[in-house]
């Protein structure tokens, strides 16, 4: 066995990709729709630039990357998760509808005359009502999710009753659409595109809150999760407590994807594309590697969405989830026409 | 005080002698010379009936003409014209599916012709609302979602209708199979403000009420392009002015040819993407419009936000805004009913002079003495 150069080889490609998160960070504070003295911005990092680049970087640039390496991270934990509880290599943060449930919230909130959450102009919760929507959206459906969970015995139950809520979400989201007019139709497409740069530190410091809950149980649950891969049967040898792992894990997985959901829009694919991609990069399916692996790849993915976005020039943007659509596709399917064995991992 | 009073003269003296002195403007009953004339109908004339012709109908198209005959109701049909694209007028039963369009016939006096509206909850004026409690012009719905047995069974003349795009055509073409006549209005198309009004040209065909329309049309004109003549003889300094709102990190910006931008300008500011040569608005992100939007002295249109609290709740970096500290932000949500309804997007739309006025005096106060707004409110 060779398990220990490899370990070893596995924690220096996380160091790498973790110098890559920082040198992406850099860039992206950088690199802006609008065009700022790199000088500017390394004093505005420090309260000593002059007060425009002060505000842009302050207020636009570094709330947005920090949203990104959150967010990204979070999903992407989020969708390694997923795919190992459902050992389904398709599977990720969405198939529980989750993001459907947070969908509905927004959509109830955007697109009917009388919003779920509602608040007097002026109120410090007024630019909270979209958030607090998506995240109750979610909330539900992780709770309906759970209570199936714990019902029944098999995984696969569970992961075919969250597609099938998922579908009856958007019928729902769906019908709401079709009862409304242009104008708030695209209120509602526009958050479904997603959006990493709306947000203000308290909010940035909710959602890390929320992030860090999820994060610290899926770290803890690394080697029960290392067990499942190895089948039920085994990990019911080795002492795994399957129905409460189960449950622990939807509540992880949920927590993460739905926060990150309700902050900023439906992210599509980090979730399922980055656990197979750091699976390559690593060479392991050891989530003792993967976990933190995962967790830095997915924030460089969305860093780089990010960077992409804003590509266009003269201040034009492109919505970040079509990029990690185009980036996260092309890659998936790389994976699954280049790897053929990919299934047996799971 | 003695300044307003050389202003009124100067006002008084230019709209006196605006009718002849440039006939470059001039609006006729029959060709249309302005340079601000609408550019998405013509009117031909025949011996026995009008030609209408609509081009362009929707965003994104070139080339497009749409042909209507507008025949008497009692003239015989010309062996030249095909039944189908015949318009008898003048018409009676209007189906309109824009507030725009009932705008019109408001002001040509001719509401009562109008039994079906495209969302009545968007509806401002009291008449017509009035006609909707009492049963006597139905909602038929929104676009593709449209009660097509209701329009049908209301039996319209006319429905009056805009363009998208192709899918809008396709369930108006369903309706057309369905036997209902279906003309399009391109009216929100138009750049020009003066040339979006001069669709009621359009109506005054359709209504029988052609003078009164066309003299409707000239007075407007005349108003409109004395008063810009005014501001442009007595304004030196031109503000920078803001439009529109952030929504999720996305800006859409209008450009600069559009019909709030020409507004602007027309009013003496200085629009802060007039730069921008775009047909449709572009979605920019959030940091590069604040850039510029530091150099904004007026805010106008922000998107639905009622107070400056509306503003920062949308996105709390704006309250970071010179404008925004000191305030300067106006929206056009003064005349609003509570279901949405808006008169800026109703009768503004044919009295363009009025809404000029508006927007004088918001970007320079006191050029207009003890003007009231009309259409828009300082946000507090």
């Amino acid at each position: 066995m060779s398990a220990k150069p490899s370990l070893q080889s596995q924690r220096l490609i996380i160091i790498a990709l973790f110098l890559l998160m920082s040198v992406l960070l850099a860039v992206d504070l950088l690199i802006g729709s609008t065009r700022l003295e790199a000088g500017d911005v390394l004093r505005s990092l420090f309260g000593q630039g002059t007060p425009h680049g002060e505000i842009i970087v302050m207020q636009f640039r570094l709330p947005k990357a920090l949203t990104a390496i959150i967010a990204g991270a979070a999903m992407s934990v989020s969708g390694l998760l997923m795919q190992t509880l459902f050992r389904n290599p398709l599977a990720g943060p969405d198939v529980l509808g989750v993001s459907s449930g947070a969908g509905l919230g927004v959509a109830l909130t955007v697109l009917t005359i009388t919003p779920l959450f509602s608040f007097k102009p002026g109120s410090p919760l007024q630019g909270w009502s979209l958030i607090l929507a998506a995240w109750a959206g979610a909330g539900a459906v992780m709770m309906i999710i759970m209570a199936v969970s714990a019902r029944v015995r098999d995984i696969m139950t569970v992961l075919i009753v969250g597609l099938l809520l998922a579908s009856a979400i958007s019928a729902v989201v769906s019908l709401l659409q079709y009862f409304s007019n242009e104008a708030t139709l695209k209120t509602y497409v526009i958050w479904t595109m997603g959006n990493l740069g709306n947000m203000s530190y308290t909010q940035i410091r909710t959602l890390a809150l929320a992030v860090l809950a999820g994060m610290l149980v899926a770290f803890i649950m690394v080697k029960p999760l290392n067990a499942m891969l190895m089948g039920e049967n085994f990990s019911r040898t080795v002492g795994v407590d399957l129905k409460r792992t189960r449950i622990i894990l939807l509540a992880s997985a949920s927590i993460l994807a739905g926060s990150v959901t309700a902050f900023c829009g439906p992210l599509a694919f980090i979730g399922v594309a980055v656990p197979h991609i750091t699976r390559i990069i690593l060479g392991t399916t050891d989530h003792r590697a993967l976990m933190p692996g995962v967790a830095i790849c997915g924030a460089v993915i969305l860093l780089i969405s990010d960077i992409i976005s804003t590509l266009p020039g003269g201040g034009q943007i492109i919505p970040v989830n079509t990029v990690t659509s185009l980036i996260g596709i092309p890659v998936v399917m790389w994976i699954i026409l280049g790897r053929a064995g990919l299934g047996r991992k799971f | 005080m003695r300044i307003d009073a050389v202003l009124l003269a100067a006002i008084m003296f230019l709209a006196s002698c605006r009718n002849g002195s440039r006939p470059a403007e001039n609006i006729n009953d029959g060709t249309i010379t302005s340079k601000y004339a609408a550019s998405h109908f013509r009117i031909d004339d025949y011996k026995g009936y009008r030609r209408l012709v609509i081009t362009n109908p929707w965003q994104n198209t070139s080339g497009t003409e749409l042909v209507y005959y507008l025949v008497n109701r009692d003239t015989q049909l010309p062996d030249t014209v095909s039944e189908a694209s015949v318009i008898r007028v003048p018409v009676q039963r209007v189906i309109c599916m824009s507030t725009t369009h009932t705008a019109m016939l408001r002001a040509l006096d001719a509401a009562e012709t109008i039994v079906g509206i495209s969302g009545t909850g968007l509806v401002y004026d009291s008449i017509i609302l009035d006609a909707v409690n009492r049963g006597r012009i139905s909602d038929i719905g929104y676009e593709s979602n449209l009660d097509k047995e209701l329009v049908v069974s209301l039996k319209p003349d006319l429905l009056i209708a805009y363009g998208v795009g192709a899918s809008s055509a396709e369930y108006l073409r369903k309706l057309e199979e369905m036997g209902v006549k279906v003309m399009y209005n391109a009216d929100y198309l138009e750049e020009h403000p003066l040339a979006r009004c001069e669709w009621i040209r359009v109506f005054g065909l359709l209504t029988g009420k052609e003078a009164l329309a066309d003299s409707l049309f000239r007075e407007v004109s005349t108003a409109y392009l004395s008063l810009a003549e005014m501001v442009r003889a007595n304004v030196k300094e031109h503000p920078d002015v803001l439009l529109g709102a952030p929504w999720e990190g996305v800006w859409y910006v209008a450009p600069a040819n559009s019909y709030i931008g020409r507004l602007i300008s027309d009013a003496g500011g200085k629009y802060l993407f007039d730069d921008l040569s775009e047909t449709n608005s572009v979605p920019f992100s959030v940091e590069a419009v604040f850039r510029r939007a530091t150099e904004a002295d007026i805010w106008i249109n922000p998107g639905t936000a009622g107070s400056l609290d509306d503003i920062a709740a949308a996105d709390h970096r704006m309250t970071k805004l010179p404008v925004y500290k000191a305030g300067n932000i106006w929206n056009n949500r003064n005349r609003m009913t509570s279901s949405g309804g808006n008169d800026y997007w109703e009768s503004a739309v044919v009295r363009p002079d009025l809404l000029l006025q508006d927007i004088v005096c918001i970007i320079h106060p006191g050029l207009i003495p003890d003007h009231k707004q009309l259409y828009y409110r300082k946000l507090k």
